[in-house]
């Protein structure tokens, strides 16, 4: 295998499991943004 | 020295209040956004038609996908500003990783600022020269164009459209580059509206979009996978002859990815408005980010889908490949004409939001050029203020220099410009998320919210989240290395000459800045305090304030001096810092605060209150702008005047109103205070600041006391006073002003302005007879002999 095959092989792993793990960034901080939204009472105006 | 009246017993240093709280008028998260979204949302003008030059109709999936990214990006930004790290990119990087990696990653982040410039103005031509083709072409079609004009251009007159762009492009930074050597100030309101009319677009182009997908149908673009990616040879750069791309299906979704990563520029912005978000801060970040993410999903990614669903594949690249949303409005179901004008509308929004989009790019590269400046990375020869207008001039020369050959050089082309571009954007997101990932653990200090998740093995804390976010972006920065060969080069060669600028600069300030600072330890001690009190500068109410800026006019303070006594009040002489839109994403240091230039600038100050034998306190203050500083400070040091010289830009008039609308914006309660401007010739022009009473004109005074005569002869009336006229009269003012004769009392009081004559009050008051009050009636102006002092 070259190393071009390998390097290849790890920027792959990084981008498949950086992409998983930002899945679960997104799903929690989707419920958060959620909560955020939802609370209002110290809301600035426009 | 002893100009001061705070230097402690023993000690001959000026002794310098440097207040390290900038002040900000604070805004609500939605008027941040508005911000952020002219910057982000610009880009959805020319990110998925560059996407789909480099890889084919799948491109709108990857930028849905960029955009959904862009929320966990988003993540890293709202961690960072909730650690209070002190000192800008360069400093958190610094700390993070040390000096060289710091200022390769203040390269790239400049790289990306100047590109913004660029590939925005280009992109607001290409719309344009569009929009002119477009017309004529149909005007021709219906045989408008008369037949002489279609022999002298052999068919149909077009203009070039990269020229036509080119054009474009270098006349608006030309004119941005004037208004930001004048020193223009950002506004939100401006943001806020420009925002307003791009929602009011997208709204109507998503709503006829999905009504002609009703009407004719579409198909959705090809599944990313390996087989329905087309990569062209300028997309694989330096793989145009490898078979990697090929071989690895995962590898081909990293270079998609690259490719559309543009899409997300912008998001920087989230970390220069949080400083002037409304409290509760945090809170309100996380608002501002759920607000940008939404939208520019919305608009970035869906228009870019609905483009390559709507606009017909043999047009959508040939025509449309650099206005794709001008496509769009042209392949909706509808009349033509119809078509037509909402395309003029689309370019109307592309020219407003990408022309800000290019101010924007030079007043943030000036903010990031004078905060490395203010590192001591970049020498103070740079910062040295415009003699008429106080800018720091030769930045803004050097950035707009270095856009003016961007946009010569690309000569139009979207494509490469918006390619380089995506290397600044990739690589200063890089530098951004492993300082992060670094500083969780090597920074103790406050930090408010974490990218989630984290987990603890044996006490060490593993920051899932982040590492997540930090390897998606340094794989496509990796690939995008090999894939853009033209942002490669180009971002390499402008990284290493600045990185080169950096440090060469760097080491002629350090040998210059040790010897200032043992100048500066002998002549002031700073004195740091987190905001301006009356008590921590040491002064008493009542005192005067004396705003200076520019150490070569300082009459102003001489003719304070002159003329007050300062055992009995005291004078404070104070210095703006200004840190413009982009700069106070971070805090400043006592050291960085109080410079070479401030140093002299406070020398001279000390120089002409030891000629006067006289005493001065010393104050630095951060802010936004300098009218918000000095009346705040006012407020804040409870001074009973401001004395300042007249601005090279403003009328006396002008700076007195810019003051009390600065003045205004301060919270209740708040105290008045006197603003006298000395003028050059010597001539002193004095405004009262806040609410008092007004001047009035001897005739008005005369009208007042005949109407009050005349009111007294009337059965019950005879104890009215003057000021029940007044309140009367007001009364009735501001009824018809509300209501009835708006437009006449506007009509009228313009015409007092121009004319700037007392005449139509005089005749009014002609007008009215005289009549002598009735003997035995009592009123306190009548007792002080006529019209003077009411109650």
């Amino acid at each position: 295998m070259s190393i071009s095959v390998i390097l290849v092989k790890i920027l792959e792993f990084m981008f498949v499991a950086g992409w998983a793990g930002s899945v679960i960034v997104l799903l929690i901080t989707g419920v958060e943004d959620v909560g955020t939204l939802l609370d209002r009472e110290d809301e600035t105006s426009h | 020295m002893s100009s001061t009246s705070n230097a402690p017993p023993g000690n001959n240093r000026v002794r310098i209040v440097v207040a390290t709280s900038v002040m900000l008028t604070f805004i609500s998260y939605w008027r941040a956004a508005a911000i952020i979204l002219n910057d982000l949302g610009s880009s959805a003008f020319y990110a998925g038609g560059i996407a789909e030059q480099a890889i084919g109709k799948s491109a709108p999936w990857f930028v849905l996908g960029v955009m959904l990214f862009a929320f966990a990006v988003r993540a890293v930004y709202v961690e960072s500003c909730s650690m209070f790290v002190r000192g800008g990119v360069y400093r958190v990087v610094k700390e993070a990783l040390g000096g060289t990696l710091a200022k390769l990653s203040v390269s790239a982040l400049m790289f990306d600022y100047i590109l913004t410039g660029p590939v925005s103005g280009v992109s607001a031509g290409q719309y344009i020269a569009g929009l002119i083709n477009d017309t004529i072409s149909i005007a021709d079609a219906h045989g408008w164009i008369p037949a002489a004009i279609h022999r002298l251009f052999h068919g149909t007159p077009q203009v070039g459209v990269n020229g036509t762009a080119v054009v474009f492009a270098v006349a608006v930074t030309i004119y941005f580059w004037w208004e930001n050597i004048k020193g223009i100030e950002e506004s939100s309101e401006k943001a806020l509206w420009v925002m307003q009319i791009t929602t009011v677009m997208v709204v109507m182009l998503l709503g006829w979009s999905f009504f002609t997908l009703l009407k004719v149908g579409g198909h959705l673009p090809p599944f990313p996978t390996l087989a329905n990616l087309h990569y062209t040879d300028e997309s694989l750069g330096f793989w145009k002859h490898s078979s990697l791309p090929h071989m690895f299906g995962i590898l081909g979704l990293i270079i998609g990815f690259g490719h559309s990563v543009l899409a997300m520029s912008g998001e920087e912005s989230l970390a220069q408005v949080y400083r002037e978000l409304a409290h509760p801060k945090l809170k309100n970040l996380k608002r501002t980010a759920i607000v940008i993410g939404v939208y520019s999903f919305v608009f970035t990614g869906l228009v870019s889908l609905l483009a390559v669903i709507l606009i017909p594949d043999d047009v959508r690249m040939k025509v449309y490949s650099d206005n794709l949303i001008a496509g769009l409005a042209m392949n909706m179901v509808g009349p033509q004409v119809l078509r037509l004008a909402f395309r003029a509308f689309v370019v109307l929004v592309g020219f407003l939001i990408l022309s800000g989009a290019v101010n924007t790019a030079i007043v943030g590269s000036n903010g990031v050029l004078n905060r490395v400046s203010e590192d001591g990375v970049l020498a103070d020869w740079f910062r040295r203020p415009h003699k008429k207008y106080g800018t720091t001039y030769r930045i803004i020369n050097l950035i707009v220099g270095l856009q003016l050959f961007t946009i010569i050089v690309s000569w139009g082309n979207i494509y490469t410009l918006g390619e380089a571009y995506a290397f600044g954007v990739v690589w200063s997101f890089v530098f951004k998320t492993i300082s992060m990932l670094v500083l969780r653990y090597r920074y103790k200090g406050e930090r408010n919210w974490k990218v989630p998740p984290n987990f603890h093995i044996f006490g060490v804390e593993i920051p899932v989240g982040l590492a997540s976010v930090g390897m998606v972006l340094l794989a496509t920065a990796i690939v995008n290395l090999f894939t853009k060969s033209v942002a490669t080069v180009s971002g390499i060669i402008f990284s290493v000459i600045f990185f080169a600028i950096f440090t060469f600069s760097e080491r002629v300030n350090r040998r210059k800045h040790a010897h200032n600072a043992a100048q500066m330890k002998e002549q002031f001690q700073l004195q740091q305090a987190e905001s301006v009190e009356r008590e921590t500068v040491g002064i008493r109410p009542g005192n005067i304030l004396v705003p200076v800026r520019d150490y070569n006019t300082l009459n102003h303070l001489k003719w304070v001096l002159d003329r007050t006594d300062t055992h009995e009040q005291d004078v404070v002489v104070m210095t703006a810092r200004i840190s413009q839109f982009g700069a106070a994403a971070y805090g400043l240091s006592t050291e960085q605060m109080f410079s070479d230039y401030e140093q002299t600038l406070f020398t001279r100050a000390v120089s002409v209150a030891e000629s006067f034998g006289k005493k001065i306190s010393l104050l630095v203050v951060p802010a936004r702008d300098s009218w918000s500083a000095i009346a705040q400070t006012a407020h804040n040091l409870e001074s009973s005047g401001v004395v300042t010289g007249l601005s090279s830009k403003m009328t006396t008039a002008e700076q007195a109103f810019a003051l009390g609308s600065a003045w205004e914006a301060i919270p209740e309660p708040k105290r008045q205070f006197v603003l006298q401007i000395i003028q050059t010739n010597g001539t002193v022009d004095t405004f009262r600041i806040g609410p008092h009473t007004p001047t009035m004109k001897n005739e008005d005074v005369v009208l007042l006391h005949r109407l009050w005569l005349n009111v007294t002869r009337e059965p019950g009336l005879e104890n009215v006073h003057h000021h029940d006229i007044l309140t009367e009269a007001l009364t009735r003012f501001a009824r018809d002003f509300a209501a009835t004769d708006h437009e006449d009392i506007v009509r009228q009081l313009r015409r007092h302005i121009v004319d700037d004559s007392p005449v139509p009050v005089r005749r009014i008051a002609d007008q009215i007879d005289t009549v002598q009050p009735a003997p035995g009636r009592s009123d306190r102006d009548d007792k002080a002999g006529g019209p003077a002092k009411d109650d």
